[in-house]
C-alpha cells in the first residue's frame, strides 16, 4: 500500500485521520503508533515483525549505551559495546536487503525473495544518527518506546521520510497542532506530491523506459538526450513526489517536517543544485559521516573533500552498486571544478543551462546498470551512432512534448514565486479562490489515472 | 490564505469520504466480462496471506476493481493520457480509427503449447490441421509505434509452426488476412476477427480439409447489432472509439442444424443454437456466437456424408464454426480454456477423422492445453 494507491487515499487515509482526531490528546501517540502497525501489516506481517525488531534493537541499544556511559560511569568503557551492536545491526540489515550479494544474511530468517523493507535506507539513517547522538551525549536515550517507535516507523514518514535528527523530531512532536487549516495545507501538499508522482513521473517513466528498451547502438542523438532528460526529471519528480506526499500526510497529523527538495534542477550552479537536492540526507552524511574525518584533512581541501565524500555516499545509497558511486564521485568532482572556475563571466548568463546539461550527462551513470552501458549511452548522446534524428524521435517529441514542458516549468520555482507574488498584492483573492479548485481538479485527475491499476508503483530508486 | 486552506481541506475530505462510502456500497456485480476476467474479490483472511503481504496487494486490486464509477474514471483517464503522452492506455494503443493491443509482453513463447499439441497428436489417428490467427495488432502492426514491433505476431506464428510436428498441416491465416486488411476483417474495438475475417480464412481452410468453399453471395448477412464494444474498449473506455457490427451469416438453402448441445464440466447438457440472439441485450455481446462458453459443444447437421470434425479452439473459433456446418455431419467444438478435466472425459478424439486447431495467437502462450495430456 503505497501513498499513491486508491486503497490508501480512499481507505486508510480517511480512516486513520478519523481515528487520530477522535482519540484524546494523551493517547494520540499510541493511536498513531497502532495505525503505523496496521500500515506496516498491510505490506506484510513479515515487514511488521522486521520493523518491530528493528525498533526494539535500537531502543535497547540506545538505552544501554546511555545507562552505561552517562549513568554508571564505572562501566563507562563498556558503553561502546551496545552502541557498536546497534550500529552494526542497522548497517548489516541495510546492506543485506539492499545488496543482492549479501542477501544470504537475511535468507535464514525466512524473508522470502521478493521481500523488501520499504524505506530501509532512510530509517536506517535516522536510527543510526539517533544512536550516535546518544553515544556522543547530545541527547538522552528515549525512555518512551512508542516515541522511538514513531520516530522509526511512523507511517506518514516511512516511505520517503525526511531524515531529521531525533531532537528535531521531538521538537516537531512538541509543536504539533491539529487544526483544519493545517489539514488543508497538508492535503494540498499531499495532492502536490500525488501530481508529481502520478501525472508527471509516471508519464516520463513511460518515455524513459521505452527509450531504454531501444538498442543503445541504434540510438539517435536526440532520442538519447530525450531519454537522459526524461530520466533526470523522472527521478526528481518520483523522489520529491513521494516525499511531498509523506510530508503532506504528516502535516495533516500535525507534524511539520522540513522539505527534502527545494527546486534543485534548474539552479544556476552545480553547487546550488547540491544544496537543494535531498537536503536532509546530504546534511546527515555531512554531519555523521564526513565531519568526524575533518581533523585529518588539511583545512584547505575540506570543502572539496566533503563534497566528494557526501555525493559518493549519496550515490552509493541510491543504487548500492559501482555506478552509483561513480555518479556521486563525479558530481562531487564537478562541484570542485566549478569552484575553481567560478570567476568566469560566461557562467553568469548561461548558468542554468550549463548546470542542467552537466547534471543530465552525469546522471547517465546513475541510470545505467554498469559502466560499459553508461559509456555506450554517452557515446550515443554525442553522436557516436551517426544518426541525429529518426522518425521515432519525432514520434516521442510529438507525444511527450507537453508533459516535458510542464515538468520543466514546474521543476523551476517560477510557479511558486508567481503565486507568492500574487498573494502579496490586492489580487490575492485569485489564489485564494483558485487554489482549492485547482487542488480538487488535480486530485480527481490523479484518481482517474490510477483507477485502472489501483496504484502507481514505478519507482526508479527503491530507497 | 488560511480560509482557502480550510476550503481545500473540506472539499478534499468531502470528495474522499463521498467516494469511499460509494465504493463501500458499490454493488458487487460481475460487470466487465469483456476484459476476460472477473472483478477481484475481497481477499481471504488467512495467516499466509497476511504473512506474505498478499492480502494488501489483493486488496489494492480489489479496491480498484470495485471503485465507485470505475468505468467513468477509466474513460476520463483515457482522455487525459492521450492528451499528455503517447496514446497507449492500459496497454491499448489508440490509433486514428481503431484500438490495438500494445501489450507486447504478451507475445511470449509458444513452445509449451506446441509441445502439448505434438504430444496429443501422437496418439491420434486422423488428419490434423492447425490455424494460428493473428490478432488485430498483428495484422495492423504497422500502425503501432515502431519500438513495439521488435517481435511481431508473424514471427510468433512462424516459430510456433516450426515447432509443430511435420504431420500437422499448418494453414497460413496471417497472409490471407494481411492481404485483405483494407476490409472489415477485424473489429475496431476488439482484438478478434469479424465474421467476414473468419469467412475469408474459412475459404482456404475448407479447401485444405477437402471441400469446396461456399461462395460469398450465397450468404445473407444480418447485422444483429451496431453497438458492439470489444475487449480493447473495456480496457480503455475511450469515448471516441467507434462501435462495431456483429453479423450473422445465414446460408440460404444449405444444410440445417438438427441438434446443438453444450456440456459443462459436470456433464450437464444445455440446449444451444449457433447464435444466441439474446446475448446482444446482455453485457457479453460476443456470446452471440455459440452462446455462453462451454468446454464441449456438439453440433449435428442434416448432411449425410458421415463426416465428423473435431475443432479445438478459442473465441476465434466461435464465429468460424457456423461456416463449417455446411460441410460436416457432426462437429464437436472443444474450448480448452474452460475445461476442468481431461479431454478424454468429454469425448473420444478418435471418433473424428479430422481435427482442426484454431486459436488466436495471443492465447497460445499460456498453458491452455494442460488438460489435453
Amino acid at each position: 500500500m503505497t501513498y499513491s494507491s486508491l486503497l490508501f487515499i480512499y481507505g486508510f487515509f480517511p480512516l486513520s485521520l478519523a481515528v487520530y482526531f477522535i482519540t484524546p490528546k494523551k493517547l494520540k501517540d499510541i493511536s498513531l503508533f497502532l495505525l503505523s502497525i496496521v500500515f506496516c501489516g498491510f505490506f506484510s506481517l513479515k515487514f511488521l515483525f522486521f520493523m518491530l525488531i528493528y525498533t526494539v534493537v535500537n531502543y535497547t541499544s540506545a538505552r544501554l549505551t546511555y545507562k552505561l556511559k552517562w549513568k554508571e560511569s564505572k562501566y563507562g568503557k563498556f558503553s561502546s559495546i551496545p552502541f557498536a551492536i546497534g550500529i552494526i545491526f542497522n548497517i548489516i540489515s541495510l546492506l543485506s536487503f539492499r545488496m543482492e550479494m549479501l542477501a544470504w544474511i537475511h535468507k535464514p530468517f525466512g524473508f522470502s525473495e521478493g521481500f523488501f523493507p520499504f524505506g530501509i535506507s532512510l530509517f536506517t539513517l535516522s536510527a543510526t544518527g539517533y544512536l550516535i547522538d546518544v553515544y556522543k551525549g547530545r541527547i538522552r536515550a528515549e525512555i518512551n518506546f512508542i516515541r522511538l517507535g514513531l520516530f522509526i516507523m511512523m507511517f506518514t514518514r516511512l516511505l520517503m521520510c525526511p531524515v531529521v535528527s531525533y531532537d528535531n523530531f521531538l521538537k516537531i512532536c512538541r509543536k504539533r497542532k491539529v487544526r483544519l487549516s493545517e489539514l488543508g495545507t497538508g492535503m494540498e501538499f499531499f495532492v502536490k506530491g500525488l501530481v508529481k508522482k502520478i501525472i508527471v513521473a509516471d508519464t516520463l517513466f513511460m518515455l524513459y523506459s521505452v527509450i531504454k528498451s531501444i538498442d543503445v547502438r541504434n540510438l539517435p542523438v536526440l532520442t538519447a538526450w530525450l531519454g537522459a532528460v526524461a530520466y533526470i526529471l523522472c527521478i526528481y519528480f518520483t523522489l520529491s513526489g513521494i516525499s511531498d506526499m509523506g510530508i503532506g500526510i504528516s502535516y495533516c497529523f500535525g507534524f511539520r517536517f522540513p522539505q527534502s527538495f527545494n527546486y534543485p534542477l534548474f539552479s544556476s550552479r552545480i553547487r546550488h543544485f547540491s544544496a537543494k537536492w535531498h537536503i536532509q540526507i546530504i546534511q546527515w552524511f555531512r554531519k555523521y559521516a564526513v565531519h568526524p574525518l575533518h581533523s585529518v584533512i588539511n583545512s584547505k581541501y575540506i570543502n572539496g573533500f566533503t563534497a566528494v565524500c557526501v555525493w559518493t555516499l549519496l550515490g552509493f545509497l541510491y543504487t548500492f552498486n559501482l555506478n552509483g558511486i561513480i555518479w556521486g564521485f563525479l558530481m562531487g568532482l564537478a562541484i570542485i571544478i566549478e569552484g575553481k572556475l567560478k570567476n568566469i563571466r560566461m557562467l553568469k548568463s548561461t548558468g542554468i543551462i550549463y548546470t542542467f546539461v552537466v547534471i543530465t550527462i552525469l546522471t547517465v551513470f546513475l541510470s545505467c546498470e554498469n559502466i560499459s552501458e553508461s559509456f555506450n549511452y554517452l557515446r550515443a548522446m554525442i553522436g557516436g551512432n551517426k544518426v541525429i534524428v529518426d522518425s521515432l524521435t519525432a514520434y516521442f517529441l510529438k507525444s511527450y512534448i507537453i508533459i516535458l514542458l510542464v515538468a520543466i516549468y514546474t521543476s523551476t520555482d517560477l510557479l511558486r514565486n508567481m503565486t507568492a507574488r500574487i498573494s502579496r498584492t490586492r489580487f490575492r483573492f485569485i489564489t485564494a479562490v483558485f487554489s482549492p479548485i485547482v487542488t480538487i481538479i488535480l486530485f480527481a485527475v490523479c484518481t482517474a489515472l490510477i483507477s485502472y491499476t489501483g496504484s502507481s508503483e514505478n519507482i526508479l530508486i527503491q530507497l | 490564505m488560511k480560509i482557502s486552506n480550510k476550503i481545500s481541506a473540506l472539499l478534499l475530505l468531502v470528495f474522499i469520504i463521498l467516494f469511499s462510502i460509494m465504493t463501500l456500497f458499490e454493488s458487487k456485480s460481475e460487470k466487465y466480462v469483456n476484459e476476460n476476467r472477473q472483478p477481484a474479490e475481497f481477499p481471504e483472511i488467512t495467516w499466509e496471506n497476511f504473512l506474505d503481504g498478499n492480502f494488501g496487494k489483493q486488496l489494492t486490486v480489489c479496491t480498484a476493481d470495485h471503485f465507485a464509477f470505475r468505468d467513468k474514471w477509466i474513460a476520463a483517464s483515457a482522455r487525459l493520457e492521450s492528451g499528455i503522452c503517447e496514446s497507449i492506455i492500459n496497454d491499448v494503443y489508440i490509433s486514428e480509427n481503431r484500438l490495438l493491443s500494445a501489450d507486447v509482453s504478451a507475445r511470449g513463447s509458444t513452445e509449451n503449447s506446441a509441445q502439448a499439441v505434438n504430444e496429443f497428436v501422437k496418439n491420434y489417428d486422423g488428419a490434423v490441421y492447425f490455424v494460428a490467427v493473428p490478432t488485430s495488432s498483428g495484422v495492423y502492426g504497422n500502425m503501432l509505434p515502431a519500438y513495439l514491433l521488435k517481435s511481431t505476431e508473424k514471427q510468433q506464428i512462424d516459430s510456433l509452426y516450426s515447432n509443430l510436428d511435420s504431420d500437422i498441416r499448418k494453414i497460413d491465416a496471417y497472409n490471407i488476412l494481411k492481404m485483405l486488411s483494407n476490409n472489415y476483417i477485424y473489429y475496431r474495438s476488439d482484438s478478434k476477427w469479424t465474421s467476414y475475417g473468419a469467412f475469408c480464412v474459412y475459404r482456404t481452410v475448407i479447401q485444405k480439409l477437402g471441400f469446396m468453399p461456399a461462395s460469398y453471395d450465397k450468404y445473407t448477412i444480418e447485422h444483429i447489432t451496431d453497438s458492439y464494444m470489444g475487449n480493447l474498449y473495456s480496457k480503455t473506455h475511450y469515448m471516441e472509439s467507434k462501435p462495431d457490427l456483429l453479423d450473422i451469416y445465414e446460408y440460404s438453402g444449405g444444410a440445417e442444424i438438427i441438434d446443438c448441445k453444450g456440456y459443462d464440466n459436470n456433464g450437464m447438457m444445455y440446449r444451444k443454437s449457433l447464435y444466441d440472439r439474446e446475448a446482444v441485450e446482455s453485457d457479453d455481446m460476443y456470446s452471440l456466437y455459440l452462446g455462453e462458453e462451454l468446454p464441449l459443444i456438439r453440433i449435428q447437421t442434416n448432411i449425410n456424408n458421415n463426416k465428423k470434425l473435431l475443432v479445438i479452439g478459442d473465441d476465434y473459433a466461435s464465429c468460424f464454426i457456423p461456416f463449417l456446418t455446411q460441410h460436416y455431419n457432426e462437429i464437436a467444438f472443444i474450448s480448452p480454456d474452460c475445461m476442468e478435466k481431461d479431454l478424454n472425459k468429454f469425448l473420444n478424439p478418435d471418433d473424428y477423422e479430422q481435427l482442426l486447431f484454431l486459436f488466436g495467437i495471443d492465447s497460445l502462450d499460456d498453458d491452455i492445453f494442460s488438460y489435453m495430456r
